[in-house]
């Protein structure tokens, strides 16, 4: 009876500690507003990466530190596990998900506030240099590599699964550069990517083309918790206004990985 | 994608968890006594170098060793990456466990009194006589639940192959999560690592109870 006693009153501290930890979430999130922090993968090259002074940068970052700037809000970057972000974006660690993130019609399911589109997505397959592989029709019986939770997976799972099906083996690589480490060392023939990091990464390093075919086209978009409409529109009008007063523009014309283009706000 | 399908498809990748599991147990199990008798080895420089080894296998995450085995001959050399992952995560899951089973196995034939060693040598026993018939059947029954708390540790370890690319049940869990926005996989993969270690207590429990018998 002792022990049974011990044992509910322990699990009943655990509760209330458990209680505290999430109210603390919640207030410094709803009521303070004055701390914006930026959920990003920190390995998505040009969107958001670690930069050479060891401080996080990219299109993104630098978009959302020009919107926070604005806002005259202080501006904070968390680096996020890519396969978890949206639980890390419920657990109050992040405000927002804003890394070159697919909008997906399941996250509107599940109840997420969606930014506008702001980048029209298109994948390419990044080769060896000398292969033989020209377009995605030579990818039949080839072996491809892909990275998990990226919009290339999604769309070799949903409208490109006829082009997958062709493959002799679909491999899902847990990080962009264990994909292009699986090509360099010959276990894939061809990584199905987006354009940008493609790009990025066949600038930096020699030996690597990028095939030049768009597959499939998505949008990038900001995810937000249920409920955060409000805070959805706050970023959404500083972007805008940052699009309108030209600096939008100007941190655009850094990445030159980034095709303008693609990007929604300026092709309006 | 109903609970069913989500299910099933996990379940498949449930093969490639084992697969890593049982060659794992199956390489580092001796591999350890291996490493057990090197370290206790009398020669110095034997010994030292165990030690080294061991020291830094346990002191480094296993999933860098794992990235290590996978991709290292290819940043140092420039050789390939292996297409099929379960050779390089096998061979870094063995000498990763081998290290933590070769300090178990010490510490049990250092928990054997001196006085046994004696009294097997005025029996007449060789020493190789001593090692196998009088002193490693107890080994085994004093360490069997510190080896029970290691195999129980691999069955969750197991998720870390997917470091390299390698798909077992709970990177297709996560792959599920990702397109389904669902956090229900997560709940699937724990179900099966917490079935698939009461497997694994109540066969040790036997074996533990089978080797009781002077209870």
């Amino acid at each position: 009876m002792k022990r049974l006693f011990a044992f509910v009153l322990a699990l009943a501290m655990v509760c209330c500690l458990a209680a505290c930890g999430s109210k603390d979430n919640a207030s410094s999130v709803d009521e303070e507003k004055k701390t914006f922090i930026m959920g990003i993968d920190p390995e998505y090259p040009p969107f958001s990466y670690l930069g050479d002074d060891g401080q996080y940068t990219g299109f993104d970052v630098e978009v959302c530190a020009a919107a926070c700037e604005l806002l005259g809000w202080d501006f904070q970057v968390f680096a996020v596990n890519w396969d978890e972000k949206l639980i890390q974006l419920d657990a109050g660690e992040c405000d927002c998900v804003w890394s070159g993130m697919t909008i997906l019609d399941s996250m509107k399911e599940a109840g997420y506030v969606i930014s506008q589109p702001y980048y029209d997505n298109t994948q390419v397959l990044l080769v060896k240099e000398g292969s033989d592989i020209t377009s995605s029709a030579d990818l039949a019986g080839k072996r491809v590599a892909v990275m998990l939770g990226t919009s290339g997976e999604a769309m070799l799972a949903g409208d490109l699964a006829d082009l997958a099906a062709s493959f002799a083996d679909l491999m899902i690589c847990n990080s962009f550069l264990s994909c292009f480490t699986e090509l360099g060392g010959g276990s894939v023939d061809a990584v199905f990517v987006d354009l940008p990091v493609a790009a990025a990464y066949a600038a930096n390093n020699p030996g690597f083309t990028v095939i030049n075919e768009a597959l499939g086209a998505e949008q990038y978009g900001i995810a937000f918790r249920s409920g955060d409409k409000a805070l959805c529109d706050a970023i959404e009008g500083a972007v805008a206004e940052l699009v309108s007063n030209g600096t939008y523009a100007e941190i655009a014309a850094k990445y030159t990985d980034i095709s303008a283009d693609n990007l929604v706000f300026l092709n309006k | 994608m109903t609970l069913l399908t989500m299910i099933v498809k996990m379940a498949e990748g449930l093969g490639k968890t084992c697969a890593i599991f049982f060659l794992t147990l199956l390489f580092s199990l001796p591999l350890g006594m291996v490493v057990a008798l090197l370290r206790m080895s009398k020669n110095r420089i034997v010994s030292g170098v165990t030690r080294l080894v061991i020291s830094v296998l346990r002191g480094t995450p296993l999933m860098l060793q794992l990235l290590a085995v996978t991709y290292g001959p290819y940043y140092l050399f420039g050789a390939g990456v292996a297409r099929n992952k379960l050779i390089p995560v096998v061979v870094a899951f063995a000498i990763n466990y081998a290290a933590y089973f070769a300090e178990i196995y010490r510490g049990g034939i250092e928990s054997i009194p001196v006085g046994q060693y004696e009294a097997a040598e005025v029996l007449g026993y060789t020493k190789l006589q001593t090692f196998v018939r009088i002193i490693l059947p107890q080994v085994i029954k004093r360490i069997l639940p510190s080896i029970t708390n290691e195999v129980v540790t691999l069955v969750k370890d197991t998720s870390m192959a997917f470091t390299v690319s390698y798909q077992e049940m709970f990177s297709i869990g996560k792959q599920i999560a990702n397109s389904e926005t669902s956090f229900t996989p997560f709940l699937v993969a724990g179900v099966f690592y917490y079935v698939f270690n009461g497997v694994v207590d109540f066969v040790m429990g036997r074996i533990e109870k089978r080797l009781n018998y002077y209870q």
